[in-house]
């Protein structure tokens, strides 16, 4: 094993055409096994190599978990619908109103869009709501007027105008929302729900 | 078990040779420190790989949302200002790193053969990472970034018979768009990082090929790749790291304001080091012979004779040659990049122009952190919609030739003229009407009932310099200034300084600026405006009314075409008046033919006009960012302008 194989010498330069053909250095014959190390520069130069591996990837992995670490965004305020309770009909009829506010979306931040849209009744002066979300599988409620019931038209989900289902289509009934009333006017605290389970679990 | 286990997977692997293989290199002459550079390199550009595939995560290349999305990294998430600077930062590390890698390799002759292929391999390895810079540095979409671009592609453009198509397929377009970042990402993040892998694959198999480049191999016992040179490795790594983490905590990747294509930047430079590149090709010879001769042939010239080192490394004397030449290189790019550097720190306009450039970043980042946040035609926007930021250069553009503000000409600066004798000179010019830095003022109206003819003196030097209407311009001769000359009078008497002060409490309370409300003493006012009305004063004298020339002073402001050149004061030095007075103060309704200031009204647009005026009332959220300091007193005030500069 000669070190002048793969090690030309400094003035090589000089009889530049000398150079001996390539003979691959090491691998040819496992080398003899290296001489013990002291097992301090061993140790060493394992933590060292670790800690500079670490401290980038874990500076890494916490910025990607900034999520996390800084939530944004507080859901589930009341949102003014712009509707007084004098003008939802007493008799209970459903009203389709749509929810609007503010969307931040990370850096941005654009007012007074429509975010959703909900089913308002009046009863005996009290306000219901219901998300017009079906809890099947996310299509949009209609209001049958003329069945007197909610009815949605993709998989046929039914329910009556309280928001129970009268078929076993929908896993579960309507979802109503938190309703609350400030100077005569409707607020809603508009949430999302998990489709297709029973359970109504904010998303 | 693990035992047993890793003999499984070494089975139908071969892994543990190929750990050996990769860690029992053998290193003759012992380790060594001088044999770090190369691990140092892969230490960063794993740096780079890591914290760029996490940049990337939040990371948003188009023109509405590349500067926005940086910002957000910066200012909001959680440690992403340290994660960008790590990566802006070893950019810069990997660049010196590969600079004094390159000169190693050559002077210890390590090009030469056998190892040819792997210096052209290395050449290669350099053109992709400056490439990953140069990509890198225009992702931002900030100022700096896109104009420092800007020249790079139009050098592209100005290559001889391919250039415009390649500039045009660079960009995506003829003109930077949406689609430029998107190809610059995807070359950044993508391209050149693979290319970049696959060189450095076959660039360390090579390596492992020839082995080590043995500087002397009697220093010490032969040795082992690992653990001692693996130990030294560790340590340069530690250091880089250590070097690129303080740079990124305490010094911090910048971010200038976002990119405006209507907005000159001229604090506009390359990343430091193509600076060397940059003062190069403003050397007049240079510029003379045309851009592809400085900034292609030339480069071109010199990168053909590094990749034929090791071809000419076989001539007589052609190492040394080589050696000298890299020496000559390096000395030369040294010597540029600080020239460039002395000049600049040396060149008032471009250190006023970076100072700018601050302010502008400062300023956009409070106006990104409001609560109304940024909106998504992007935060170019905010600036241009500020009146903080552009109520200064519209006062430099339009009012500056003439006013002052506090001294200067609202961005910081004096304003110039050349010499009249000499024209090779300039001078700081004399003011030719008001400093406007107080106006509105309690200050400012003291001085118009107090002192009229010295409060607008300035005018006197615009008689001076072109002998307009010298008759009008006699401002001790005007009426308001005899008036004022009765004010003083008696407005001197220590009876009458409370009456004084309301006067002028009142005359302020007229503009209603924002944040007003709570600013004025009501009873003052109310006093004042008796006054002003002609009621008696404290020491019984009984003054000129200002209501006998200026009949609307108190009232609601209406724009109208009447009046008799007595300045209409209703809701003086409001908003609205302001406006109508820059509109056209030559109307009837101000100093009809005594009025010397040219009208506006038709030389700025309405939101311009809007946006100066909001400035110079103050109305505009609230900033931390300094006022540029007073220059008045570095004014010469003599009517004859004096030399300076």
């Amino acid at each position: 094993m000669s070190d002048q194989d793969c090690v030309p010498d400094s003035d090589s330069a000089a009889s530049p055409l000398d150079v001996p053909a390539d003979v691959p250095p090491t691998d040819a014959a496992p080398p003899s096994e290296p001489p013990r190390r002291n097992f301090l520069v061993q140790a060493l130069a394992a933590g060292l190599g670790a800690v500079v591996g670490i401290i980038p990837a874990s500076i890494g992995g916490l910025f990607f978990l900034s999520p996390l670490i800084r939530k944004t965004g507080a859901a589930g305020d009341f949102i003014p619908l712009g509707l007084s309770v004098d003008g939802l009909p007493d008799d209970g009829t459903p009203q389709r109103v749509t929810v609007r506010a503010d969307i931040v979306n990370v850096w941005n931040k654009s007012p007074n869009q429509p975010i959703g849209s909900v089913w308002l009744r009046k009863i005996e002066g009290q306000v219901i709501a219901f998300n017009t979300i079906c809890p099947h599988l996310g299509c949009a409620v209609d209001h049958r007027p003329a069945e007197g019931d909610f009815y949605c038209p993709c998989h046929t989900s039914a329910f009556d105008l309280d928001g129970e289902r009268i078929n076993d289509i929908p896993p579960r009934g309507m979802d109503s929302l938190d309703v609350d009333v400030r100077d005569g006017q409707v607020w809603v605290k508009y949430e999302e729900f998990r489709g297709a389970t029973s359970e109504k679990v904010p998303v | 078990m693990i035992r047993s286990l890793l003999t499984w997977l070494d089975d139908r692997t071969g892994c543990r040779q190929l750990l050996h293989e990769a860690l029992y290199e053998r290193v003759p002459g012992g380790a060594r420190w001088r044999y770090v550079w190369g691990s140092t390199l892969i230490f960063t550009f794993s740096l780079q790989m890591i914290t760029g595939i996490f940049l990337w995560m939040a990371y948003n290349p188009s023109t509405q949302t590349a500067w926005e999305s940086v910002y957000f990294i910066q200012e909001k998430m959680f440690l992403g200002n340290i994660v960008r600077g790590i990566h802006h930062f070893a950019a810069q590390a990997m660049t010196v790193l590969l600079a004094i890698h390159l000169i190693q390799v050559i002077i210890d002759g390590a090009y030469k053969a056998p190892r040819e292929v792997n210096f052209w391999l290395g050449i290669i390895l350099m053109k992709i990472v400056l490439a990953l810079g140069l990509t890198g540095y225009l992702l931002p979409w900030d100022q700096k970034g896109y104009y420092a671009t800007q020249v790079s592609t139009k050098i592209m453009g100005a290559t001889p018979v391919i250039g415009p198509q390649v500039q045009e397929i660079a960009q995506g377009g003829s003109v930077y768009s949406h689609h430029t970042l998107s190809r610059f990402f995807a070359m950044h993040a993508g391209i050149l990082p693979g290319l970049l892998i696959a060189f450095l694959a076959l660039h360390l198999y090579v390596f492992r090929r020839h082995g080590i480049t043995v500087h002397d191999p009697d220093h010490a016992p032969d040795t082992t790749f690992w653990p001692d040179q693996v130990l030294k490795d560790a340590v340069a790594c530690l250091g880089v790291l250590a070097v690129v983490l303080l740079l990124a905590i305490f010094k911090g990747a910048e971010l200038s304001p976002p990119a405006d294509v209507s907005e000159a930047y001229a604090a506009a430079r390359p990343e430091w080091y193509f600076l060397f590149l940059f003062r190069f090709l403003k050397f007049h010879w240079v510029e003379s012979l045309g851009i592809p001769f400085g900034a292609i042939y030339v480069p071109g010239a010199l990168m053909t004779v590094l990749a034929l080192m090791p071809l000419t490394a076989r001539l007589k004397n052609g190492h040394k040659f080589n050696v000298w030449f890299t020496w000559i290189v390096t000395a030369g790019i040294v010597g540029l990049t600080s020239l460039a550097i002395y000049e600049d720190s040396n060149n008032a306009d471009h250190q006023a122009a970076i100072a700018e450039a601050d302010r502008d970043a400062h300023r956009i980042r409070e106006l990104a952190g409001r609560p109304e946040m940024i909106p998504v035609e992007g935060a170019v926007t905010l600036l241009r919609q500020d009146p903080f930021t552009q109520g200064p250069r519209l006062f430099a553009k339009h009012c500056a030739s003439c006013h002052r503000w506090d001294g200067h000409n609202g961005r910081g600066q004096f304003v110039k003229a050349t010499h009249p004798s000499d024209k090779s000179k300039t001078m700081i010019a004399l003011p030719e009407a008001t400093d406007l830095a107080s106006f509105g003022s309690r200050e400012w109206m003291r001085g118009i009932v107090m002192d009229y003819g010295n409060h607008f003196g300035a005018l006197r030097n615009a008689a001076w310099y072109s002998n307009l209407k010298d008759e009008d311009l006699d401002l001790d001769e005007s009426e308001m200034a005899y008036a004022s000359q009765d004010y003083a009078e008696v407005f001197s008497n220590p009876e009458n300084e409370q009456d004084l002060k309301a006067l002028i409490e009142y005359l302020v309370s007229l503009r209603s600026w924002p944040d007003d409300a709570e600013q004025f003493d009501s009873s003052l006012v109310e006093r004042g405006q008796q006054i002003m009305n002609g009621a008696a004063l404290a020491s019984g004298d009984e003054l000129n009314s200002c209501t006998n020339c200026h009949d609307t002073i108190g009232s609601e402001f209406e724009f109208t075409d009447e009046g008799g050149g007595y300045p209409d004061l209703a809701e003086y030095a409001s908003s609205k008046w302001l406006k109508a007075f820059i509109s056209n103060p030559g109307s009837e309704q101000f100093y009809a033919s005594k009025n010397h200031m040219p009208a506006y009204g038709e030389k700025m647009s309405p939101e311009e006009l809007g946006l100066l005026v909001r400035w110079m009332i103050g109305d505009y959220y609230e900033t931390h960012v300094e006022p540029y300091p007073s220059m008045r007193d570095q004014i010469p005030t003599a009517a004859a302008p004096t030399e300076s500069m």
